[in-house]
């Protein structure tokens, strides 16, 4: 901490896209040393002195040159080499609050994936078990028909009563299930065959009508997300009484030289993959192509989109996470994120903030990200007690993440901007 | 002849014929040259006066004619001086004269004589025409008579007669000689030149001063003395000054001694000369430029005719001749204008010896024949007690004193070579009387002492290290663990990776053998064998999906199931091997037989997934596949010659390739494409190549115990780990020796491996690391493998003085899986 920064004077004027939050458009003069909190003190001394209608203490976070504040004020301007001689902009938006732990769910085994819904917890489990939670952590269902262990669930569609959803495993299939909630009973009602090796992952287009899975014998397949199954699979090959009806992919896009690790859906036909072959692929479903390929360094384990910002996280097997623009050709990679301390095995965007993402590393760490604060995340939210294995971020109030510890921990974001 | 007689000439012819031109000559008269001719027009009409008085209008305008001739003749005749001055003279007298005349006439004509000289003259002609000719004729003659004889008595009184007499007899003599030619003319030298007449110096181009002795100036035509004309003193000369204004332009002739009045037209002449002009006045200097060659580019050549072939053509003899002097500048036979001023200017230069001026240091000693001349040591400086006055704490006190005197048998050991004394002044500091000795001897060590430059090694240690590329250049490669797979009680002695890299098994001596996840480390199955499992090894193929576990003596060949890995895959390999091939297909002699027995497996086992067992007479410490996944090469412990075993799966049958023991066998690999056999033994490795049954190489270590090895993927280098801490990598393509000894580890190296796709090697041991190299292998044969130590990864904790027992390398990705002493694996990226 040098002391000499510390002491100048500084021009600073406050800026701010939310409205509600305006505060005078004069230069202030600041001490360089402050932190984000004394900038939050004076920001709502400002604010309660402009207007009234804002009575309750607002925490904000502080944005500089473009990145978060969360050093001192000098040391954020000295590691950006900007003189400290000029009037500095800084905008400050409201702090996303932190997200508060709501619950830890019990598994008989490691969790290995998870995906919330508004009231639901879907969660697939290493003791080849898919469980419903209520997003209140009770457990309403352990559904057990895989052989392996479940490595992906994704809920499908919910209809009244009838909720669908499917789950991909390593015994090399994917089933899709009905739930009945109110009659709280599960039925498998198609299995999907055709992976040679186990199945990573799974994701469900937006329309609820397909989905897709990618699996470790390299390849990605495109199955029907319909119940029933008489159009799409000929009776003679009808086959396995005891798991329902089996079905056959649409389509398999093959092009992953190795294993395929993430899918995600970003349009009706175009589908974004991760594979170990360290290779982003934008396929398109129709045509079965690859639309476009962004080329990593590292194998990657975990790749979402989010159509918020169209851009491209991702979890590789190192520490890092990188953020990809699928509209740039070249594989420059545009910030890496930096601030776990071993593999980051899953990353999720937020669904209603562009810049808040997810992650979940095997140091037993799941952090909420801010993309301007490629250093440090925004929080760490700590509860697990070894690696974290997924995080789903699909319902916005529920930060959701499971682990090797055998539980799912639910950390409940708070609503911010109602005030 | 002057240019009046030719005129006199001319009118005599004239006469007969017709007169012409009266307009003419006045109009020739009004122009300017009427100086000479208005006194000529006197004499000659004395001349002609004398002779024939009649004709006065023609002989005036004979004198226009004549006129014109004189000018061309200037000067060329004393005639012409002779008369200008005799009508001078007249003048002068008429002058004079008029006084005493007093009649009208001749003042008229003196008029009109003074008009024609000094003026234009335009008005002399009509003058002339309109005065009675006869009379004025008559009166100038008699005139000029009385005119001589005043200026005689007025000019000449010493001369007297003699003068007069010569003039009289040079107007004699001329009238002689005018009227006899007159005459012959008439007759017969109508047309001829009248200069033959001329009263010419005969006596050619000799200095004129000869006959300053002499009352003539030289001979005419005739042989008669041309007489010279009277001369005039100073006195004469001056008022001749002050009264002829024609003296200005009265010049001598030398050839004659004639006065000659220059005419208006000579003088211009002569001022045209003067100032440089060209003499002719017609002549226009700046006469209108016609640019007949002009510098401008024309489009078309004026010239309308093509230029010839020739011209295209370069010259052949030019061509020769340029050739000659090239030639000779190439042969250095010729020198350039350059290179011969500079001979010259070399040789113009004086050469001077710097006698004086002083030479560098090198140059010096070079001219001394001092080579590499070392200087000699400087004396040092005088100290404080050297000085005639030293500060008193140099001066020795009486204990220092004492102990100087106590060292007089030693003095070297003396704290001065000297006695510090002090002085007043360094007036009373006495001689040293060891000055000539001392200079003596320094002249000695100089001289006797040869000094020489020592030279030093200076290699520093760096110099020494070979140059390698920097490790963040050959990246990727694993730089920290990143997964710990535990479950293992006891060592973990062995690991290997499924071929795709998606599972890892590993065997201890907790005599299980347990199949992982490789990318959650997350214990899938677990087999519990009877024995300890000293060895396990995936298959290579992905067709297939058999383990083979070393547990003690058997050697089980394991199915992991159907949740690793695809099920179409292990289904397959279940069909495979449920039943044993016919039996007459296997063929074994007793050696093998009672070394190695094949083993139906119990239900319970087939349970747990063993799907063969094979059993041998010694326990087998090193299982190893063949690339093609259908042959296992084991290596017994104390096996002796049957400690390697090969056995084919396929047909369920072993062979031991090796009848006599070469020496306690460690370990025996495949070549990963030929059919190679790489058998260490304890110092040595041999390759032997199975279809000729021979042995190929021995390749000489140099290590104490071979521990372990591993063969390059492209098949052309080995590894070979050795319990004396080394790892030595042989060039199989280069020789048989070590291609190069690795000394990284502090203990026993006890695993090697070779990536499958990055050009990467780790080795591992009984010390805390495991080390990651690049050893990059090239195409080029002509370029050796490139070896670089990478990083130190820690291992985990030790065990029993153990620490790695085993590494491994993913099939894909740049990881490394490390079996540990510490029932740990551990999977390093």
């Amino acid at each position: 901490m040098s002391a000499d920064i510390s002491e100048v004077q500084l021009q600073v004027r406050f800026i701010t896209k939310q409205e509600q939050y305006a505060v005078p458009d004069s230069p202030y003069a600041i001490q360089s040393n402050v932190q984000s909190s004394e900038l939050n003190t004076l920001i709502n001394a400002l604010l309660k002195e402009s207007s009234a209608a804002v009575e309750k203490a607002v925490e904000f976070d502080f944005l500089v040159c473009g990145e978060l504040l969360c050093t001192s004020l000098s040391e954020h301007l000295q590691e950006k080499a900007v003189s400290t001689e000029e009037t500095i902009e800084i905008e400050y938006l409201e702090r996303f609050p932190a997200p508060a732990p709501q619950d830890c769910l019990m598994h008989d085994d490691w969790v290995s994936t998870v995906q919330a819904h508004q009231n639901w917890i879907l969660s697939g489990s290493y003791d080849n078990s898919l469980h419903i939670w209520s997003t209140k952590g009770q457990h309403k269902l352990a559904i057990p028909g895989h052989t392996s262990p479940v490595k992906a669930v994704c809920w499908v569609s919910f209809n009244g009563d009838q909720a669908v959803f499917a789950s991909g495993s390593h015994d090399q299939s994917a089933m899709l299930w009905i739930w009945n909630v109110a009659r709280n009973s599960v039925d498998c009602v198609v299995t999907c065959r055709g992976h040679d090796k186990g199945v990573e992952c799974l994701a469900v287009s937006a329309d609820a009508t397909r989905f897709v899975t990618g699996s470790w014998d390299n390849n990605i397949c495109l199955w029907s997300a319909s119940l029933s199954d008489e159009d799409n699979v000929p009776s003679k090959k009808r086959s396995k009484p005891e798991h329902g009806n089996s079905r056959e992919p649409l389509s398999t896009l093959k092009g992953h030289r190795e294993a395929v690790s993430g899918v995600q859906w970003m349009d009706f036909n175009t589908v974004l993959s991760s594979g170990w072959d360290h290779l982003l692929k934008i396929w398109d479903c129709e045509l079965g192509g690859i639309k476009q390929d962004v080329a990593g360094n590292k194998a990657f384990f975990d790749a979402n989109w989010s159509p918020l910002n169209n851009s491209i996280i991702t979890a590789s097997a190192d520490r890092h996470i990188r953020l990809y623009d699928p509209r740039s050709t070249e594989s420059i990679v545009k910030t890496t994120f930096t601030s776990h301390t071993g593999w980051v095995q899953s990353v999720r965007w937020s669904t209603t903030r562009d810049t808040l993402f997810l992650s979940a590393g095997y140091d037993g760490q799941v952090k909420l990200w801010e993309t301007r604060s490629p250093r440090t995340p925004l929080y760490d939210l700590s509860g697990h007690e070894d690696k974290v294995l997924c995080c789903d971020w699909s319902n916005p109030a529920l930060l959701v993440s499971g682990s090797s510890d055998n539980t799912l921990r639910i950390f409940k974001a708070k609503h911010y901007g109602t005030a | 002849m002057p240019p009046f007689r030719i005129g006199l000439l001319k009118r005599k012819s004239d006469t007969k014929e017709t007169k012409p031109k009266v307009s003419d000559s006045s109009q020739e008269e009004s122009d300017d040259e009427k100086l000479i001719s208005g006194q000529l027009d006197a004499d000659g009409d004395d001349t002609d006066s004398e002779h024939e008085e009649e004709e006065a209008s023609d002989h005036e305008q004979d004198e226009v004619l004549f006129d014109d001739s004189a000018d061309s003749t200037l000067g060329e005749d004393e005639h012409v001086a002779d008369a200008s001055e005799e009508s001078s003279d007249l003048e002068d007298s008429e002058e004079d004269d008029d006084d005493d005349e007093g009649t009208s006439k001749e003042e008229e004509s003196g008029d009109e004589s003074e008009k024609s000289s000094v003026d234009s003259g335009a008005e002399s002609g009509p003058v002339h025409t309109q005065s009675g000719a006869s009379d004025s004729e008559t009166d100038k003659k008699s005139k000029k008579d009385k005119r001589q004889k005043v200026k005689v008595k007025k000019d000449r009184g010493q001369k007297t007669e003699s003068s007069i007499d010569r003039l009289a007899d040079t107007i004699k003599k001329t009238s002689v000689t005018q009227l006899k030619p007159v005459g012959q003319k008439d007759e017969y030298e109508s047309g001829d030149t009248s200069d033959e007449e001329d009263r010419r110096n005969t006596v050619g181009d000799v200095p004129m001063w000869w006959y300053n002795e002499y009352p003539h100036v030289g001979y005419d035509l005739d042989g008669r003395r041309i007489i010279k004309p009277p001369q005039r003193d100073q006195i004469d000369e001056f008022l001749k000054k002050c009264e002829d204004p024609e003296f200005w332009r009265t010049v001598r002739d030398p050839s004659t001694g004639q006065d000659v009045i220059l005419s208006k037209k000579d003088l211009k002449l002569i001022h045209r000369l003067r100032e440089g002009h060209v003499p002719d006045p017609t002549h226009d200097e700046y006469q209108p430029w016609v640019e007949w060659f002009t510098r401008e580019v024309l489009q078309t050549p004026l010239r309308a005719f093509p230029e010839h072939k020739r011209s295209f053509l370069p010259s052949r003899s030019e061509q020769k001749q340029v050739a000659r002097i090239v030639h000779a500048l190439k042969m250095g036979w010729t020198k350039t204008r350059k290179q011969l001023a500079d001979e010259r200017r070399k040789k113009r230069e004086k050469n001077f010896y710097n006698l004086w001026g002083s030479t560098t240091e090198e140059e010096e000693q070079r001219l001394r024949g001092i080579h590499k001349h070392i200087p000699a040591p400087r004396r040092a400086l005088p100290s404080h007690a050297e000085s005639y006055n030293p500060p008193p704490e140099y001066l020795l006190d009486s204990k220092e004193l004492k102990e100087w005197n106590k060292l007089s048998e030693t003095p070297w050991k003396r704290k001065y070579t000297f006695l510090p004394t002090q002085y007043a002044s360094l007036r009373q500091v006495p001689a040293y009387e060891r000055f000539t000795r001392e200079r003596f001897l320094r002249c000695l060590d100089l001289y006797l002492a040869p000094r020489a430059i020592k030279m030093r090694l200076t290699i520093s240690p760096e110099d020494l290290v070979p140059k390698l590329p920097s490790p963040r250049d050959l990246q990727p490669f694993p730089t920290s663990e990143s997964l710990v797979m535990r479950g293992h009680v006891g060592l973990v002695r062995s690991v290997d990776f499924d071929p795709a890299g998606q599972y890892v098994v590993s065997g201890g001596d907790d005599c299980t053998l347990r199949v992982w996840e490789s990318s959650t480390g997350r214990c899938l199955r677990t087999v519990r064998l009877a024995e300890s499992v000293s060895r396990v090894a995936w298959i290579p193929t992905a067709g297939l999906s058999l383990v083979a576990a070393a547990a003690g003596a058997r050697l089980l060949l394991l199915n992991p199931g159907a949740d690793v890995g695809a099920h179409r895959v292990a289904q397959r390999t279940d069909d495979l091997l449920e039943e044993p091939p016919p039996k007459h297909d296997v063929q074994v002699d007793e050696r093998t037989s009672s070394a190695v027995e094949w083993q139906r497996v119990t239900p319970e086992e087939w349970a747990r997934g063993v799907r063969l067992a094979i059993s041998h007479f010694k326990p087998v410490t090193h299982v190893a596949w063949h690339a093609r996944g259908d042959y296992l090469c084991a290596t017994l412990r104390e096996g002796a010659s049957r400690a390697v075993v090969v056995h084919q799966v396929s047909r369920r049958r072993s062979q031991l390739p090796f009848s006599r023991a070469k020496g306690l066998v460690q370990c025996a690999l495949f070549h990963p494409t030929r059919p190679l056999l790489f058998v260490a033994t304890q110092r040595v490795v041999r390759v032997y190549d199975l279809v000729k049954q021979e042995l190929v190489r021995k390749l000489l270590t140099g290590a104490q115990w071979i521990s372990h090895m591993a063969v390059h993927p492209a098949g052309d280098n080995l590894l070979v780990a050795s319990y004396d801490r080394k790892c030595i990598w042989f060039d199989l393509e280069l020789s048989s020796k070590p291609y190069q000894t690795l000394r990284l580890h502090g203990g026993a190296v006890r695993a090697v491996a070779f990536h499958r796709r990055y050009p990467l090697f780790a080795s591992a041991g009984d010390d805390d690391n495991i080390i990651v190299s690049h050893g990059m292998v090239y195409n080029d044969l002509l370029q050796n493998p490139l070896l670089v130590p990478l990083k130190q990864l820690r291992a985990g904790g030790r065990a029993e003085e153990l620490c790695v027992l085993d590494v491994r390398w993913h099939p894909t990705q740049p990881w490394l899986l490390a079996a540990g002493a510490d029932s740990t694996l551990r999977l390093y990226t």
